[in-house]
């Protein structure tokens, strides 16, 4: 039988962070198919994908189109066998039509002359061939998600892709452009198209895929039919592990409610919808998790919280008092405090000196600055005092923090985030990219934080994490809280199903 | 007042415009590459001083304008080979290179031919005026339109093949991708650095072409900072032709126009020409307001359409009875 | 401009690039039939040399270099915000207009008056670079074309000025009336026009780096310019520090215009100010926004003027220009400094490869 796309023993590797993204992974899809690529953050599909559309050749293995073994060293080689790939940040230009776009770099031209009845005519049979129609003469900036996303299926078509991959196409979507979405596929599939979706939305493949391959890790843990699949088994497939972490925690004991969080509703980038009418509420002494697979809301959600971004509807409490417009400066005076998850963006100033950076939401306090002017030696003293706490090795005040490990860097964002005793800790991906040892070192110090009484609200994609530091679970899925769970209650199938789209 | 606007001023106008559209067009096809170019100052000196040097030299005035424009296209290629290969900060380096123009430019003169601030020379020619044969005998049109420069017509025709350059060709509408986009133009393949470097390259011919006109085209001679800032003014009017040839063709004219305005009116009446001259400065920031507001208009829209999407929906809901509390 | 990570690299790329500019201007010199090395003996002695109190190139270089070290200082703080002005030249004039004009028309006693005019010169720089700068702040104009635009504002406004309101002569070249004797900044020497500008701009450099590196605001300040989105996650009200950045930095510049005016010119006349201000933005350049480094730079830059004109152009017929080229080529240097980082990294694994430390044979 043979195949619209084969890959066979792909490998790839990424040196720099010791990760194998890419094990061994055998991929077959067939003509015509709607096949379904699922796995968490992490899994490798997304590098997968980069290696069948040429942005990145695997360190080892074949892949073959059609049946021959090919080479695909960039995206036009891609491209020239009929992959054809829609992005999920969409590259458009913005002032062009949706003809423009669609015909660009694609221009048939006589003498260097563009020919605009002949591309129209030409995009606007292809919208008929496949049902997508969009106004061919709009610029695109004026279109919805849901048009630009066509707008791209088109750019692939027009390039005569035989073979379409379209990586987490319904992150940006309303319910009503999803199902519009899946029309298309079906359509796609129907005029002889392969389609490749790559997705964590498990009720999403049930709804539209034929066949669909689990990756967990780096690797294949399964391929089967979706006709007769459960999202529990899938569920199953993609996150069922081993617990790696385990920290020591006593019970909680949580007191008074710290944050609370009513109605909120946030607007992501562009417009797009992202936090659609999220309630909660994190006590004092407790640890409360927000797990779910990056793109759900989550960063939004931390953002309006913290202050960076503006609410468009609901409320926001801490330790009682109403911050929903407050800035950043009055929610960390009421006690809040922010573990970031990009460290090296946001969490800390790369050209700064570590006591610079030490103090940049303390600085005008009475304790380090008298008369406007800054108290050198209280801020060194300050500095210093991280360090030593928390053992941040080869670092001094005046040094600086662009030569630090991750794991020092954490421990300096740590170290300024809970000094001050904070009554409200927002930690947000607080372990990513780091070694073991410093992920037990983060972990020990949020636990130390709750049992101080802090309340403490973690947000991760790590399954593992949540489980081993939260008392209770909620779980992101859609821009909405669609479970939660007790620290008994929960298991990673549970955790799975509702993460992935399912209902318990 | 019916005396000012005459003909004169008008032709007046179109004169004084064309060292400010050459550098403007420049700036717009930078821009629109999404390269930045501040040494378009710098670039119009060279052309000055190469053109008349080179029109003495050779002994046609011709000549001298073209290896003007060869020098600028070079100095625009110089340009974008520091910036690919060895990632110099483009700002910096355009504001060394205006810097050692205009004084190597003096001191270069001043060795070449004595110690003068000025120099011309009765040999060189400047340019002849043309006469456009037909177009000439038309009544009213006719001496508005005829009698310029090989150098105007040229620019007025630059504007024309821009403008069917951008927007009716392939190659222009990929240059306005990588400006506006370049993630786009890269994802579908299209050569971003061929774009820069033709923009560069083009762009610098062009402001040299501009600094020509100031040292042969009317006037022969070449004084230190011949340029007096055009090429600045000529970035400032494409951004006020918002980059569209036609748009800066006009915006060219408004500052050509307040200067030839100023003139005529600092001699015939009282008025200063700096008051006159200042206005073409506050218009283009306003321009720039409005763009800006426009775009920050644009993002608040989208929050607004947003917020009505999202009480549509949230009525459905409740509805539908969805929402839950956590966190007993 | 980003902050170096390593000081001493830092520096070295700077001193290469001033040695490089050197060498290759030196080709200039080579290329015009005179001897390089003489020339730079007669450029350094004009503008460096001291050979009595009352003559010598060393003081005259000092006055020079007063509105240098502050148009500079002016575009430090501005390009410390995070903000890319080149308006220095506008704010100084206003400054200068401003000083001109409350320097004779109004009149009050001695110390009280300088200092009432250069406070008002200051505020008027100080209003003149805000609203470039908070164009960009608010609503994301680009703070190049305006600040260029405002400068040609107010070169017209000075124009203007000058030959009309504030007219006060007969012959052909416009200025303004004489700034009272109450108004004008005391010179060291009786006909040397360095004076207590000088010490003006030193309390500035010396204040300006205190606020930067010691305050509050100053810290706000640079963490603005330098990080934003870090700034805006620990709380620093952004806005505020860089709109209060280039308040100072519009009033340094205005400073510089009064100074010049009440020490030196004592007056305001058509074409006053040849490219101060952008000049200023050169020195910053060079001395990579480093407030202490403005004033060796500032000399530098002004005694390389000044002994082009002198030393080689008077003495030994070269022009002065070559000054400016100088600064230029150095300039030049300077922008392709990765050129000289990569150098210096290559240069450092090699040193290390010879002695046997890299490659595990060292003890």
């Amino acid at each position: 039988m043979s195949y619209a796309v084969e890959m066979r023993g792909i490998t790839n590797y990424f040196p720099s962070s010791g990760v194998l993204a890419n094990k061994a992974v055998d991929l077959r899809i067939g003509k015509a198919e709607i096949h379904a690529v699922i796995g968490e953050n992490g899994a490798g599909k997304t590098t997968l994908m980069n290696s069948l559309y040429g942005l990145r050749e695997p360190d080892s293995g074949e892949i073959l189109v059609d049946g021959s073994p090919v080479r695909i060293p960039n995206p036009e080689a891609a491209i020239g066998l009929g992959v054809g790939m829609v992005h999920q940040h969409f590259k458009l230009v913005p002032s062009f039509t949706v003809t423009e776009n669609i015909c660009l770099g694609v221009e048939s031209s006589r003498l260097g002359f563009l020919s605009p009845a002949a591309e129209l005519e030409s995009v606007g049979e292809l919208m008929e061939k496949y049902g997508l129609g969009v106004d061919p003469k709009t610029p695109v900036r004026e279109l919805s998600v849901g048009m630009r996303q066509r707008v791209e299926i088109l750019k692939a078509l027009k390039r005569k892709a035989k073979v379409l991959l379209l990586d987490e196409p319904t992150a940006v979507l309303t319910p009503q452009e999803t199902a519009s979405l899946f029309e298309v596929l079906r359509k796609l599939a129907a005029e002889g198209c392969s389609v490749v979706l790559i997705t964590h939305k498990l009720p999403e493949v049930l709804a539209v895929a034929e066949t669909v391959t689990v990756m967990r890790r780096g690797e294949v843990v399964g391929r089967r039919p979706v006709a007769g699949a459960t999202i529990p088994e899938l569920a199953r497939m993609m996150v069922g592990r081993e617990v790696v972490f385990s920290v020591e925690r006593g019970a909680a004991r949580p007191g008074e409610t710290e944050l609370l969080v009513r109605d909120l509703v946030v607007a992501g980038s562009g417009g797009a919808p992202a936090v659609l009418g999220v309630n909660l509420r994190v006590r004092r002494g407790e640890i409360v998790g927000i797990a779910g697979v990056n793109g759900n809301g989550q960063s939004e959600l931390v953002e309006a919280i913290t202050g960076l971004r503006p609410a468009e509807l609901g409320r926001i409490e801490l330790g009682g008092t109403d911050v929903t417009s407050e800035p950043v400066r009055s929610r960390r005076r009421a006690g809040g405090a922010h573990i970031p998850e990009d460290r090296m963006t946001t969490g800390l100033d790369m050209q700064a000196s570590l006591e610079e950076n030490a103090i940049v939401a303390s600085y005008s306090g009475k304790a380090l600055s008298r008369f406007g002017f800054l108290r050198r030696r209280p801020i060194r003293d300050f500095a210093q005092g991280i360090i030593d706490d928390y053992a941040v090795a080869s670092a001094s005040p005046e040094g600086g923090v662009s030569t630090l490990s991750g794991g020092n860097m954490q421990k300096i964002v740590l170290g300024r985030e809970l000094s001050g005793a904070p009554r409200f800790i927002l930690a947000n991906q607080p372990t990513r990219g780091l070694d073991v040892g410093s992920i037990e070192f983060v972990h020990r110090a949020l636990v130390a934080a709750r049992d101080r009484g802090a309340a403490v609200l973690l947000v991760s994609v790590e399954l593992d994490e949540i489980r081993a530091l939260c008392d209770r679970i909620l779980v992101m899925y859609g821009g909405r809280i669609v479970g939660e769970l007790s620290e008994a209650e929960a298991s990673d199938e549970k955790l799975g199903i509702l993460m992935l789209g399912g209902k318990l | 007042m019916g005396d000012v606007f005459t003909l004169d001023l008008a032709r007046a106008t179109i004169r004084l415009a064309t060292p400010i559209l050459l550098p403007a067009l420049a700036g717009m096809l930078s821009d629109r590459a999404g390269v930045l170019n501040l040494a378009l100052e710098g670039m119009m000196l060279l052309g000055a001083f190469l053109s008349i040097v080179a029109a003495f030299w050779l002994k046609s005035t011709y000549l001298g304008v073209l290896v003007g424009m060869a020098s600028g296209g070079l100095l625009g290629a110089f340009f974008f080979y520091l910036y690919k290969r060895y990632k110099v900060d483009l700002v910096v380096l355009a504001i060394a290179l205006n810097l050692f123009i205009q004084e190597m430019t003096v001191f270069a003169l001043r060795t070449l031919f004595g110690n003068v601030g000025s120099w011309s020379d009765p040999s060189i020619r400047q340019l002849p005026e043309l006469r456009l044969p037909l177009i000439a005998d038309v009544p009213v049109v006719g001496p508005l339109l005829s009698g310029y420069n090989a150098i105007v017509y040229f620019s007025w025709l630059a504007v024309v093949a821009f403008h069917l350059v951008l927007f009716r060709t392939r190659f222009g509408r990929h240059l306005r991708a990588v400006g506006e986009s370049q993630a786009a133009a890269e994802a579908v393949g299209i050569d971003v650095s061929r774009v820069k470097l033709f923009a560069l390259v083009m762009g610098g011919a062009l402001a040299a072409l501009g600094g020509a006109f100031l040292s042969v085209g009317h006037l022969t001679s070449f004084t230190r900072n011949i340029s007096n800032g055009r090429g600045w003014i000529g970035l400032s009017a494409a951004l006020f032709g918002f980059d569209y040839p036609v748009g800066v063709f006009l915006a060219s004219m408004v500052f050509g126009g307040a200067d030839a305005l100023a003139i005529k009116l600092q001699a015939t009446t009282q008025i200063p020409s700096s008051l006159v001259q200042f206005f073409p400065n506050v218009f283009t920031i306003l321009a720039l307001v409005l763009v800006a507001l426009r775009i920050r208009g644009g993002e608040y829209f989208a929050r607004l359409g947003f917020r009505r999407r999202l009480s549509a929906e949230t009525a459905a809901e409740a509805k539908r009875g969805s929402g839950r509390e956590s966190g007993r | 401009m980003k902050r170096s990570a390593v000081w001493k690299d830092r520096l070295l790329t700077s001193v290469l690039a001033v040695v490089a500019g050197l060498v290759v201007s030196g080709a200039y010199i080579a290329l015009t039939g005179k001897d390089p090395f003489k020339a730079y003996f007669e450029l350094f002695k004009a503008g460096f040399g001291f050979e009595s109190l009352t003559r010598n190139g060393l003081f005259q270089t000092f006055q020079l270099s007063t509105s240098l070290i502050l148009t500079g200082l002016a575009a430090v703080v501005a390009m410390k915000s995070g903000i890319f002005s080149i308006g220095q030249e506008g704010q100084y004039l206003m400054g200068a207009t401003v000083a001109a004009w409350l320097g004779s028309s109004v009149h009050l006693p001695y110390v009280i008056h300088p200092a009432a005019v250069i406070a008002c010169s200051m505020a008027a720089g100080a209003i003149y670079s805000f609203i470039p700068g908070w164009l960009k702040v608010k609503l994301g104009v680009n703070e190049i074309i305006t600040s260029f635009l405002m400068n040609n504002m107010a070169v017209l406004l000075m124009t203007y000025i000058v030959n009309f309101p504030l007219r006060a002569d007969k012959g052909s070249t416009a200025h303004s009336a004489i700034v009272d004797e109450t108004a004008q900044l005391p010179v060291f020497f009786q006909g040397s026009k360095w004076g207590a500008g000088f010490i003006l701009a030193l309390a500035a450099v010396a204040i300006i780096h205190i606020y930067l590196k010691r305050t509050a605001p100053g810290y706000a300040l640079r963490i603005s310019g330098e990080a934003l989105p870090f700034a805006s996650y620990g709380g620093i009200r952004s806005a505020r520090a860089v709109l209060c950045g280039m308040l100072i930095s519009g009033a340094l510049a205005g400073l510089a215009g009064a100074i010049e005016i009440l020490g030196v010119y004592r007056r305001i006349m058509q074409g006053f100010s040849t490219g101060v201000g952008f000049d200023g933005l050169m020195v910053a350049i060079l001395a990579k926004n480093s407030p202490i480094a403005v004033v060796v730079v500032a000399i530098f830059f002004a005694g390389i003027r000044l002994g082009a004109q002198i030393g080689l152009q008077a003495s030994m017929s070269i022009p002065r220009e070559l000054g400016g080229g100088i600064i230029a080529t150095i300039i030049l240097f300077v922008a392709a400094e990765s050129l000289f980082l990569g150098f210096i990294e290559t240069g450092r694994l090699k040193w290390r490869k010879a002695l046997g430390v890299e490659g595990g044979r060292g003890e």
